[in-house]
């Protein structure tokens, strides 16, 4: 009778054992055997779940396109089943989940790496979470590339096995302000005062920061910082922070907001009749095509860079066909990040392929030399750099006119002009 | 700009306090942590959801069916769990209604995926109220004054009805309650499912301007928690005014401060008044 | 019987098993769990001085927690210095705000003080959110240096960052045992069975809450510094938050409250199942993970709400045909 705690605790702990165990068998693979895996690890509970859902969706059209056959879709993988130069092997997600936890995004790597022997890893969406993940990857030597991770500072850190295919905040910023200079040069939009609107963490936080540094090289085209309004992450109404960008009266505001929060910003704007000219997100609330499902004709005039819109599906054939097999699993058109992080799922596919093999050294060397095409990105091409960013900017600048997405800048791209200017709201 | 702030601060002030009411008179009678409160919440605006969605119901018009659905879900969470561990020593209770609210909030995902939804129409959706210079939107002020409605129909009940009388008897002294032939097993499931039905009506209420997702009570219940503690537990007055002053102070203290330390304020100032009121504004 | 007997067999029994477990098996996710099994019991118990032993419920224990986190990274990363200075200078700090904050809280009575304590953890996560110097909402990314017991950092195996989670853990649990069977033990208890009667017996109850409030942050915050040394990588809402603070409360709770075994039981089963049902189920995206976990949590509070250790001790005492042992559960 004397022993019967430890008796318990020596059950629970082999139990646990044996369960661990048997994942280990489970996955061991001989590289061989026709399935190559590849680790997603993905918010997929918690408050970001309804973006790390969908990012799910857009890795298995990707998965899909690559094991199947689909000779419609001018993509290098897409006509053969599998990987050509690999015996046609498959290709494998396994999606885990760090639920935006840092902690768990690290041990979820460690996991995928050690026992599903993963070749590669992509992901997290939260830069937070990327951060501890690709340093798994780089201790292991395994080849991460994130999809959507906007933080600078992730490329900042001279990693040697860290590639990235969204631009940065640096690089968006950078686009917002030659976007504004624009509007001002072509459309006498007068543009000075500029309002940044963000939430309190690593997202919001860093692009506040880029938009400090950027405007010094603005300060020649009159371009002024009026406001600065910090919000907490998880907020219960946003009255006070609308009353304080009302105060300021901006010509533009920069937002890096959630879909949850945006939407909230944009019910107040109408309320407290706040009416700027130009209002420019960062990847986040409102490239997500909720926003203007929940907020119809109130989402109109809104901008943002963005991967792809669908005013571009008919531009861009692959494009629509790649939207087609997504739209079915989603039930909503692909949007940006999303579009990011299935390019992050097709070029280390891809760069399997040309390898040859799931030798890492052989990966890495090909996807920091390969260029890739992309002929869904408006950009048709990836290619990393030093640092492991991607080069070629995937976005353009898009606004929402009559609940369409259209691409209003380069003009290159264009689908619709701009309109550097907010109607009154109640004149819509 | 200042009156304008005030007022905000008040409207959404009403709202927390009925988020707080329901949870005050669980922890007040039954001296009840519930964590799954804010989850109530959550569930009551996805109803009102799915009937504005499926069958064109005005949020408003669905407002007594939500709060029906979060009163027998409260019944129920009585009945089935709360009854087991009401008699366990301290923190017991919590750790079954966390467990509770872990499992609705991914059984809502499970169910409805985690996308936000919204809205879009309603009677009250994008009218609002101009005096000058200050700006009022209706479905704020609809929440409020429904919020103090249905606070004062409480009220109303739990001092003008036996049952209520029944539950002011078994906060006092559940024994004594006992013992004077009072059914304390049935008052504290009536206790529980009103505690519900405030939460399914506060919810019905938000619904109208704020994001639906299964986390969108997370905060709300937080809110509540410091509200209660801050009004005195079990005091229904308390959490009235309690709610108020969060309101209020999560305003000015946002706006002259910064808007990100807004809860932080709301933290400070339950602290401070502490140090002066260490049982709560109106606990004795 | 003789009681203390029973508990020093049992307890070495437990030590030199978790010691073994992870030799036993190299799956690198089965120690990682060990690690966190190890951290999150060591915060159980340390948790349990306070709340368990003096029955002052604290929902704020992660700020201590984030206090030896950054107190650690913060000298590492702005001025090199070893960790190991940084966890001692972690527990110092966490020690004096222990005191800081707790002595206007002690004031208050039952929930008003667990809100209390949520309340000043709240207050110093914004704090550290909106803090430039120490990175605020970014976070910090601890420069990865060679790996030696001096940097505290260790990248070809886990099992080090094993043994100093063992080390501090037994610290821990030997203080707990240490603090329950003596004077101060029988004083806490004393005041969390009856405030008044306690100050009525001559107890300067306001001094050993404080006491035992001071011993409980300081521990908690070695094991911050290890948990960042551990991630690698720290911003606020990671160790600041009331998650942080629930788990330690609800594995205590879960396992039994005001024993010792009751957060190494609680850890045993919380940290392995909350673990294991995300890997498996956790890829599906349904949340089908948490709804089980949030389904065997109520299940467990419900038909034994004594903690584990209750249906132990039922166990035992049923066997034995004592009524005294069911008294003591």
């Amino acid at each position: 009778m004397r022993k019967i705690g430890p008796v318990l605790l020596v059950l629970v702990l082999v139990l646990t054992t044996a369960l661990s165990g048997c994942g280990q068998n489970q996955s061991q693979p001989d590289k061989t055997d026709g399935v190559i895996k590849i680790g997603a690890i993905l918010p997929l509970t918690g408050p970001a779940s309804a973006t790390g859902v969908k990012l799910k969706y857009a890795i298995e059209t990707a998965q899909e396109l690559i094991n199947g056959e689909h000779p419609e879709i001018d993509l290098e993988l897409a006509k053969t089943a599998g990987l050509p130069n690999l015996k046609g092997a498959k290709v494998e997600f396994i999606f885990a989940d760090h639920q935006a936890n840092p902690e768990v995004a690290k041990s979820e790597a460690e996991r995928l790496i050690q026992n599903e022997k993963v070749a590669a890893l992509i992901g997290c969406y939260h830069s937070s979470a990327t951060k501890p993940a690709s340093q798994v990857a780089e201790r292991f030597g395994i080849p991460f590339v994130a999809g959507s991770s906007s933080s600078a500072a992730l490329t900042e850190r001279g990693l040697k096995w860290f590639t990235r295919i969204a631009p940065h905040d640096g690089m968006e910023t950078k686009l917002f302000f030659d976007y504004l200079k624009y509007l001002n040069e072509k459309y006498n939009a007068g543009i000075r005062k500029i309002a940044v609107v963000y939430i309190d963490n690593e997202y919001g936080v860093h692009a506040f920061q880029m938009v400090e540094k950027e405007i010094q090289n603005y300060k020649a085209d009159g371009f002024e910082l009026v406001a600065d309004v910090k919000y907490p992450a998880n907020v219960s109404n946003v009255d006070t922070e609308v009353q304080k960008i009302k105060a300021a009266a901006p010509d533009a505001i920069f937002h890096a907001s959630y879909i949850g929060d945006m939407t909230m910003f944009v019910k107040k704007y109408k309320e407290m009749n706040v009416v700027p000219k130009v209002v420019l997100s960062y990847c986040g609330g409102y490239q997500d095509p909720q926003f203007v499902k929940n907020l119809g004709k109130d989402a109109d005039y809104f901008a943002g860079p963005n991967a792809t819109t669908s005013a571009l599906f008919e531009k861009m054939p692959v494009l629509a066909k790649i939207n087609e097999i997504y739209k079915a699993k989603a039930g909503v058109d692909i949007d940006g990040p999303t579009l990011e992080d299935f390019a992050s799922a097709m070029v280390i596919a891809e760069a399997i392929n040309r390898a040859g093999s799931t030798d890492p050294a052989k990966v890495l060397e090909v996807l920091k030399n390969h260029e890739f095409a992309a002929p869904y990105f408006v950009s048709g091409k990836i290619k990393f750099g030093e640092d492991g960013q991607n080069v070629y900017s995937a976005s353009v600048m898009t606004q929402i006119q009559n609940g369409v997405y259209e691409a209003v800048w380069p003009e290159t791209s264009q689908t619709k002009e701009p309109i550097p200017a907010f109607p009154a709201w109640d004149k819509r | 700009m200042l009156l304008q702030i005030i007022l905000s601060g008040i409207l959404v002030g009403f709202v927390y306090s009925l988020v707080a009411v329901g949870l005050t008179l669980i922890w007040g009678v039954m001296d009840i942590i519930n964590f799954a409160h804010g989850d109530f919440l959550m569930v009551s605006m996805y109803t009102v959801f799915w009937l504005y969605t499926l069958l064109r119901l005005d949020p408003l018009a669905s407002l007594p069916i939500a709060a029906l659905v979060t009163f027998v879900l409260s019944f129920l969470t009585y009945k089935l769990i709360i009854k087991r561990v009401i008699n366990a020593p301290g923190l017991t209770a919590l750790l079954a209604t966390f467990g509770l609210s872990l499992f609705i909030r991914n059984f809502a995902q499970y169910l409805w995926t985690p996308n936000y939804r919204f809205i879009t129409t309603s009677l009250v959706t994008d009218k609002k109220l101009e005096m000058g210079s200050v700006i009022i939107g209706i479905p704020q002020l609809v929440a409020a004054l429904g919020s103090i409605m249905m606070t004062f129909l409480v009220v109303w009940f739990i001092k003008n009805t036996k049952t209520g009388r029944a539950i002011q008897a078994a906060a006092q002294s559940r024994d004594t309650a006992k013992l004077m032939g009072i059914n304390t097993e049935k008052i504290y499931a009536v206790t529980f499912g009103i505690s519900g039905a405030c939460v399914g009506v506060a919810g019905a209420l938000l619904a109208t301007f704020f994001p639906i997702y299964p986390e969108s009570g997370a905060l709300y219940s937080l809110l509540a928690f410091v509200i209660v503690a801050l009004g005195g537990f079990g005091n229904i007055a308390g959490a009235l005014y309690g709610g108020v002053l969060i309101g209020l102070s999560e305003a000015l203290g946002g706006f002259f401060l910064g808007t990100q330390f807004k809860y932080a304020i709301v933290f400070l100032i339950y602290l401070l008044v502490l140090q002066f009121r260490p049982k709560g504004l109106f606990g004795w | 019987m003789n009681v203390k007997n029973f508990r020093i067999d049992t307890l070495y029994g437990i030590l030199i098993v978790i010691l073994l477990l992870p030799f036993m098996n190299s799956n690198i996710n089965f120690r990682h769990v060990m690690v966190i099994f190890l951290i999150f019991a060591g915060l159980g118990e340390a948790w349990n001085i306070i709340t368990g032993f003096a029955g002052q419920t604290s929902f704020g224990h992660a700020a201590f927690f984030g206090i030896g986190a950054y107190t650690s990274t913060i000298l590492f990363y702005k001025f090199g210095i070893s960790p190991w200075i940084g966890m001692l200078a972690g527990a110092v700090l966490a020690t004096v705000i222990s005191v800081i904050v707790s002595y206007p809280c002690f004031r208050l009575k039952g929930h008003y003080f667990a809100i209390a304590t949520l309340a000043v953890a709240e207050i110093i996560k914004q704090l550290f959110i909106s803090w430039d110097y120490v990175e605020g909402a970014t976070g910090i990314s601890i420069p990865i240096v060679e790996e030696s017991v001096t940097s505290m950092q260790f990248h070809s195996s886990k099992i080090p960052y094993f043994l100093i989670a063992y080390v501090l853990f037994l610290i821990t649990t030997m203080t707990a045992r240490y603090i329950e069977n003596n004077k101060m033990g029988f004083y806490l208890k004393a005041i969390r069975e009856s405030h008044e009667a306690a100050e009525a017996l001559g107890i300067d109850t306001t001094r050993y809450k404080l006491y035992a409030m001071m011993v409980s942050a300081a521990l908690t915050a070695t094991f911050g510094t290890l948990y960042a040394q551990y991630i690698l990588y720290i911003d606020p809402f990671m160790v600041f938050t009331l998650e942080v603070s629930m788990k330690i409360v609800l594995l205590s709770v879960l396992g039994g409250l005001g024993n010792i075994y009751g957060p190494i039981i609680g850890a045993a089963i919380l940290i392995p199942l909350s673990e294991y049902t995300r890997v498996y189920l956790g890829g599906t995206g349904k949340g089908i993970d948490l709804m089980i976990f949030g389904a065997l949590i109520i299940f467990v509070a419900c038909f034994e709400p004594n903690g584990i250790l209750g249906l132990l001790k039922k166990k035992r005492s049923r066997r034995r045909g004592d009524v005294y042992a069911r008294a003591d559960a």
